[in-house]
């Protein structure tokens, strides 16, 4: 692959972004259903902290798959505005997160100098991407005011999903398209 | 209104009703928001708009009585409508084309980025059918793909890196070339009254939120 954004690869990352989006359509009723069941807890919120990983997915895959300096905020931003204009629930705030998510991702990659692309480089990512997406949520959906306790079940959950689907989900896939030759 | 200058409104307004506590700015936003939505959308989305939302909203006002601060909890559930009914009004008015148009018209972004997007984007239905053709070749086999099975991403990978080859070399037969100008059949511009708009909304929500 060449170093400069071509044709190609732009129609591509988009359909990355895409298929993603596509696949997780379903996981927006299995938030629904997940946030409706831990309701009469008082743990609403607690899904979508399990189901984040799943959300930011597009992102650390772009980066693995193309393995340059930009893939993994494009993903996410183009996946973003997609979405909104697939009729997403959202809107523009889907654009808003989706920029949060780019970023965080984003700085996982630039913590290794974008030369992990191996398992450091997925520790660095779910690191930034749980620690900035946690703090964008203690304003935005008022984390701030729960219990301690109730925070630090949610942060771990956090990790844990992007460490299993933004992680080692898209770290397989990644090392599939390798051992098939299709990407270096 | 410019496309993008209507989504960088909503931006600036999404991102300030995020990090401020104002249960009279979402209401605000929320009722203009909706008589917006009641001139231009369809009945259909309303009603689906408001009442997806309530499962959340229900959920986090929960959370908040029972594990936070009940008087949170109020201002969480409107501003999450506040953002459904806001998000709402944009894609009612603006397609994915205006907005790549305005983009590269007037913004400066790369002929191949708008198109590449737009380009994929048409393709949603055609990767829509392919990930059920996938599923239900692993069926025959007897194999069960989940959302969570790399295998089925792998494969719709494979098939994308297919596709975007093959898009890109039918824009290219069609004389899309990389870097040179263009003209345009549909010219977009960025009027006066447009920056007014922004302007004066911007300003109406910074002083609603100091009184």
């Amino acid at each position: 692959m060449k170093n400069t954004w071509s044709l190609r690869n732009i129609i591509l990352l988009t359909l990355i972004s895409i298929i993603c989006g596509i696949i997780f359509f379903a996981t927006g009723f299995l938030y629904n259903a997940v946030s409706l069941a831990l309701t009469p807890y008082g743990l609403a919120p607690l899904a979508n902290d399990l189901l984040l990983g799943l959300w930011i997915m597009a992102a650390p895959l772009a980066g693995f798959i193309f393995k340059r300096p930009g893939a993994p905020f494009l993903a996410e931003v183009i996946g973003a505005i997609v979405e909104m204009f697939l009729g997403g629930q959202w809107g523009v705030e889907t654009v808003v997160t989706g920029i949060e998510q780019g970023i965080a991702t984003e700085l996982g990659f630039v913590a290794t100098k974008y030369k992990h692309f191996d398992w450091l480089g997925l520790i660095a990512t779910t690191i930034s991407t749980t620690v900035i997406t946690f703090i964008y949520d203690w304003f935005k959906n008022g984390y701030n005011a729960y219990a301690i306790h109730l925070l630090i079940i949610m942060f771990i959950v956090r990790f844990i999903s992007i460490f299993i689907f933004g992680g080692v989900l898209s770290k397989l896939i990644a090392n599939m398209l390798e051992k098939s030759h299709v990407i270096k | 209104m410019n496309p993008v200058l209507k989504l960088l409104m909503m931006l600036v307004i999404a991102l300030e009703i995020s990090f401020t506590t104002s249960v009279r700015l979402n209401l605000v936003i929320f009722i203009v928001s909706l008589i917006y939505l009641i001139f231009f959308a369809s009945f259909k989305r309303i009603i689906y708009l408001l009442f997806v939302t309530l499962i959340p909203a229900i959920g986090i006002y929960f959370a908040q009585k029972i594990n936070g601060n009940y008087q949170y909890g109020i201002l969480l559930v409107t501003r999450l409508y506040a953002f459904v009914t806001l998000g709402g009004t944009y894609t009612c008015r603006t397609s994915i084309e205006d907005l790549a148009g305005s983009l590269e018209q007037n913004f400066r972004v790369p002929s191949k980025f708008a198109y590449g997007v737009m380009g994929a984007f048409n393709l949603i239905e055609t990767i829509k059918q392919e990930i059920i053709d996938i599923k239900l070749a692993a069926k025959m086999r007897n194999v069960h793909l989940s959302y969570v099975s790399p295998t089925l991403y792998f494969k719709s990978i494979l098939a994308a890196m297919n596709w975007s080859t093959l898009l890109a070399q039918g824009m290219n037969s069609h004389l899309f070339v990389e870097g040179s100008s263009r003209t345009h059949f549909k010219k977009i511009t960025i009027k006066t009254t447009d920056y007014l708009i922004l302007i004066v909304v911007l300003i109406a929500i910074q002083i609603i939120l100091i009184f």
